[in-house]
């Protein structure tokens, strides 16, 4: 089985779980060609960035498309395992394949667990901004809901844009209503704990440090989505402080 | 004091739970989230200390950025595992969102200044987490060769 073509597949798949998975550009480069060596390809060209994978070795080359994009760093974790023993040759380019289909359909945390960690999260920055004890209680039920609704728009085009606009439109309306109903510390810190886990911060730091390493493709395009989704998310706020003001000015 | 004991509690809250949220192998939580209540207090003393936001956000990615790199070797997993989970407090998240906010409320002038603040800042993590590791596999590989030359 140990053809050309297949080490080449095997690459390119390693390539695409490590991308997938919010890996620096850099990362992927330097993986890839360990493995490469490791298989005794010594000619191997990688090049990668945010959305697609070139690798070319001794003139057959492969190229995929990389649509999906999130962080799980478990299976950044698994992959680099697995490109380690394939480095220094303790596992062949079959079990290799095996390991890595095997990590592609891991189970990720269960929603219940996400849905309790963004609560979580969200208590524990509104804290950091400012909030009190009521502010963290507040936050918590925040978050509870926003991540609640998140799985109805991973499914669908544009999922995690319209996802962010839902989580700040959803957090700035209850952060309101929550006000209304119980006075509690500060709405201003609710609202900034409650979008805070769908900031895009990170992004933003792998971009600069994808820059510093010489990609500045990849840089620019990571800081690009990084301003999109907070603008998304800056987006969603505003519609729900408006709306809020808006209903209040008709209801009193 | 109240705002370092408050800071610790939300630092260590927000990393440990964001590691479900990163998906982060389970043996790395805890240790990421107390490098990250290192960093975050580092980041609130000498900030404390009227120095620069550059500065303390600089000199916490460092000391966060090089104990991700010891733990990683310890525990023999891509450093990039603890140092995404530790940067979370650190990250300015909010100061990209707030540039953004005041785009959308046509603020033009608050939009530039908090523009310019989230550079700042995520320029001087992105400095802090790239330099630690290169000096420490410089120093790491002046180690190694050391004992094999013995």
């Amino acid at each position: 089985m140990d053809s050309t073509l297949d080490q080449i597949e095997l690459l390119c798949i390693a390539a695409q779980l490590m991308l997938e998975n919010g890996s620096e550009t850099y990362r992927v480069e330097e993986t890839v060609r360990r493995m490469a060596a490791g298989l005794g390809l010594a000619h191997a060209n990688i090049t990668a960035f945010p959305t697609s994978i070139f690798i070319e070795v001794d003139g057959s080359t492969r190229v995929r498309r990389i649509s999906r994009r999130g962080t799980n760093l478990g299976r950044i974790a698994q992959v680099n395992e697995v490109s380690r023993r394939v480095e220094h040759e303790q596992m062949s380019a079959q079990e290799a394949a095996l390991e890595l289909e095997k990590i592609q359909h891991s189970p990720c945390t269960s929603q219940h667990a996400m849905i309790l960690a963004y609560a979580v999260a969200a208590a524990s920055f509104s804290l950091l901004f400012g909030g009190d004890a009521s502010t963290f209680g507040v936050a918590f039920l925040i978050g509870l809901i926003v991540q609640a609704v998140q799985p109805l728009f991973i499914k669908t085009e544009m999922g995690v844009l319209f996802g962010n606009f839902a989580g700040g439109l959803l957090t700035a309306m209850l952060a309101q209503l929550f006000a209304e109903l119980i006075p509690y510390g500060s709405v201003n810190a609710a609202i900034i704990g409650g979008i805070m886990p769908l900031l895009s911060g990170l992004l933003m730091t792998t971009a600069v440090r994808d820059t510093m390493y010489g990609d500045l493709v990849s840089g620019m395009a990571r800081a690009l989505e990084a301003l999109l989704l907070a603008t998304s998310v800056a987006l969603g706020v505003y519609t729900g402080l408006k709306l809020v003001t808006m209903m209040g000015g008709l209801l009193l | 004091m109240h705002k370092l004991l408050v800071g610790i509690v939300g630092a260590f809250g927000g990393t440990f739970s964001y590691t479900y949220l990163l998906h982060a192998p389970r043996q790395t939580a805890i240790p990421a989230s107390l490098i990250a209540v290192a960093g975050y207090v580092v980041y609130l003393l000498v900030d404390a200390a009227g120095c620069s936001a550059i500065f303390s956000y600089f000199l916490a990615t460092v000391v966060i950025s090089s104990l991700c790199e010891i733990s990683a070797r310890v525990m023999r997993l891509p450093s990039t595992t603890f140092l995404l989970s530790a940067l979370v407090p650190l990250v300015p998240g909010y100061t990209i969102y707030s540039a953004m906010l005041a785009l959308v409320e046509n603020n033009g002038m608050e939009a530039a200044s908090a523009g310019l603040k989230a550079v700042q800042l995520v320029a001087a993590i992105a400095v802090g987490a790239a330099v630690t590791p290169v000096l420490f596999r410089a120093f790491y590989r002046r180690t190694q060769a050391m004992h094999t030359r013995r």
